[in-house]
């Protein structure tokens, strides 16, 4: 039964992971950007929605506070500081570095060091018990709620226009401004987007583990093994993904606790080498 | 990848925008050269004057601090300037040279044997970095070296048998002839200026050529026959050493290691003074490192907020002038020649 309980604890990880990884992937896939303030927004957006969900009594204000709070900060960061540098690798990449710094300090100004977690009033209590299994609803909630938001990108990506949009601009981003589309503003509502996924992870998964300084980049870093290992820019890939690391991770810190990191990055590093594009990736 | 036209290599240009439009390059290369010269001429002179100046014994510490950070940076800003390679994993190699003297001196071994150790460690990680890392560029190289500082990461905070944890080992002693803090100093600053003068020589060696030439065009480098993934491994080689270098200085500096100095957040650092020196110049690593560390250090007893300060002037220079300080000045000197000519 202890693996049975594990194996859910690994899988509620890996919601957790894929909320933050597939806004990581998403903006990757057409802006070719690694956003390392992707692990800012999600504290911060832990923060708001622990705050906010305090104040209201109710998880999905907190939610929605979380989302509006940082979609607007990342909307402001797209159009005031990674337009002037569009194209260019290295300086989007430590751009983002940058802006990391500020948010992460900016969140230690306004809420403290102290170690947050989503109030328990506000979170599905209590557990689901079938015989001697019993699973905490929280967990089973991050779950479905990755699921639902995975199935919904999902569908938008692949039947509506938007989604038409996108995928063609992943591909050639070219050809879909000589048709008509203004990429400039189809890659800010991306990185609003992702944004608001990372938010959304952040407030979900302060339930699960609190939030306090530092949690920016250890956040960062399993998201960003996440996409390598299912294939940057894809949906799939970063749910399979997020499944692996989630499972690998609760397991070895379990059995062997002495090489738990190594047990996540020696994947990745794998990957890297054999297959560069990752599992579900495109060739190059 | 997805883009028809980055479809031959995962990324064509590494480091577009960040290398500053080449320092030199026929006539302007000459000037730069001697201005920098010039420039490290006065750091070396006021680098040897410092302790007769009147200076306190942490002032002193302080500025052997930066001289390592300094050293550490440089080889950062070798990959990056010559290689176009951008590395994250960089404090971890300096780290886990630390860890190498660091065991060596907990098991009660000699001096003699923590240099040995820490370089065999180096040159181990070092190569290891290379070959996992030989056949990716830009962003990919990026992410290859963050792995694999994050494994040594993992490694010094939870392989604790070895490392002792998060807890660090302490007590290291460096040798004796070097145990007043001013002799250490000397020290330090002529290990600045050997290994500045080293990475320079390479730059400056057909090797630095080649290297060059792999940052602006792989593809045509590789057509021409050259082993591009030898290549980098090389560099890298070079770089860790002076990495495992730095790393050695900074636990006989401290007489401390723990996983933080081997974590994500220095290299980060790092490559923050890269960049705010001037990628590929000669002096930028030290304004860079001198800048850091003293916002680090000095600012943070005045203001709570330094971080949120060093990253507003990170953004500001990437935004506006990319080329870091010591790159800009050598621009306008360069501007301010022309113009009467």
């Amino acid at each position: 039964m202890l693996i049975a309980q594990q194996i859910l604890n690994g899988l509620s990880f890996g919601a957790t992971l894929f909320l933050l990884a597939s806004g990581l992937t998403l903006v990757f896939g057409l802006m070719r950007i690694v956003n390392m303030a992707h692990g800012a927004f999600y504290m911060l957006g832990g923060y708001v929605g622990i705050a906010v969900s305090a104040i209201s009594g109710n998880l999905l204000v907190g939610l929605v506070a979380a989302i509006a709070v940082v979609g607007v900060l990342a909307f402001i960061v797209e159009i005031g500081l990674l337009r002037f540098v569009r194209g260019q690798e290295l300086p989007e990449v430590l751009l983002t570095i940058g802006v990391s710094f500020v948010v992460a300090d900016v969140c230690l100004w306004i809420f403290g060091g102290d170690p947050q977690q989503l109030p328990n009033a506000v979170r599905p209590q209590g557990t689901l018990t079938i015989g001697t299994f019993s699973a905490p609803w929280y967990s089973l909630f991050v779950i479905g709620v990755a699921l639902v938001i995975g199935i919904a990108l999902a569908l938008v990506q692949t039947r509506t226009r938007v989604g038409a949009i996108v995928r063609a601009g992943v591909d050639n981003r070219e050809v879909i401004s000589a048709m008509g589309v203004n990429i400039r503003w189809v890659f800010t509502g991306m990185f609003v987007v992702g944004a608001a996924l990372a938010a959304i992870g952040g407030t979900i998964g302060a339930g699960r583990t609190p939030i306090l300084q530092g949690v920016q980049n250890e956040v960062l870093l399993y998201a960003l093994v996440v996409i390598i290992i299912g294939g940057l820019g894809s949906i799939a890939g970063a749910a399979v993904g997020s499944a692996v690391i989630g499972l690998i991770d609760v397991f070895a810190k379990t059995y062997i606790p002495e090489l738990s990191y190594f047990t996540v990055f020696l994947p990745m590093a794998l990957v890297l080498v054999i297959r560069p594009q990752g599992l579900f990736g495109r060739t190059a | 990848m997805s883009n028809p036209g980055t479809r031959a290599t995962p990324v064509v240009r590494p480091a577009t925008g960040l290398i500053p439009a080449r320092l030199g390059g026929g006539g302007g290369f000459f000037r730069s050269r001697t201005f920098q010269l010039v420039g490290l001429g006065v750091v070396l002179a006021v680098g040897i004057a410092l302790p007769y100046l009147g200076t306190n014994s942490f002032a002193i510490s302080l500025t052997s601090t930066i001289l390592i950070a300094a050293i550490l940076a440089s080889s950062v800003n070798f990959l990056v300037g010559e290689g176009g390679m951008a590395s994250l994993g960089h404090g971890a190699i300096a780290g886990a040279a630390a860890y190498g003297a660091g065991w060596a001196s907990k098991q009660g071994m000699d001096v003699g044997m923590q240099v040995v150790l820490a370089l065999a460690v180096t040159l181990v990680v070092s190569f290891v970095y290379g070959v996992l890392s030989m056949r990716t560029s830009g962003i990919y190289f990026l992410m290859v070296t963050l792995a694999v500082g994050m494994l040594i990461f993992g490694l010094a905070s939870k392989y604790t048998t070895v490392t002792n944890g998060d807890t660090g080992i302490s007590g290291i002693a460096r040798p004796e002839f070097l145990g007043e803090y001013w002799t250490y100093y000397y020290f330090v600053l002529a290990m600045f200026v050997v290994s500045t003068a080293l990475l320079w020589i390479v730059g400056r060696s057909p090797f630095g050529a080649s290297l060059r030439g792999i940052r602006d065009s792989e593809s045509r480098m590789r057509s021409l026959g050259y082993g591009v993934a030898w290549y980098k491994v090389g560099a890298f080689m070079i770089s860790g050493f002076i990495a495992g270098l730095a790393g050695l200085l900074s636990v006989w500096h401290t007489g401390f290691v723990s996983p933080t100095s081997t974590g994500v957040e220095r290299s980060v650092l790092l490559i923050v003074m890269v960049i705010l020196g001037g990628v590929g110049t000669t002096l930028g690593p030290l304004i860079g490192a001198a800048i850091v560390v003293l916002i680090e250090n000095v600012l943070s007893s005045y203001v709570d907020r330094w971080q949120l300060i060093l990253g507003l002037i990170f953004i500001a220079v990437i935004l506006f002038a990319r080329a870091g300080i010591a790159g800009s000045i050598a621009k306008l000197v360069r501007r301010g020649r022309r113009r009467p000519a």
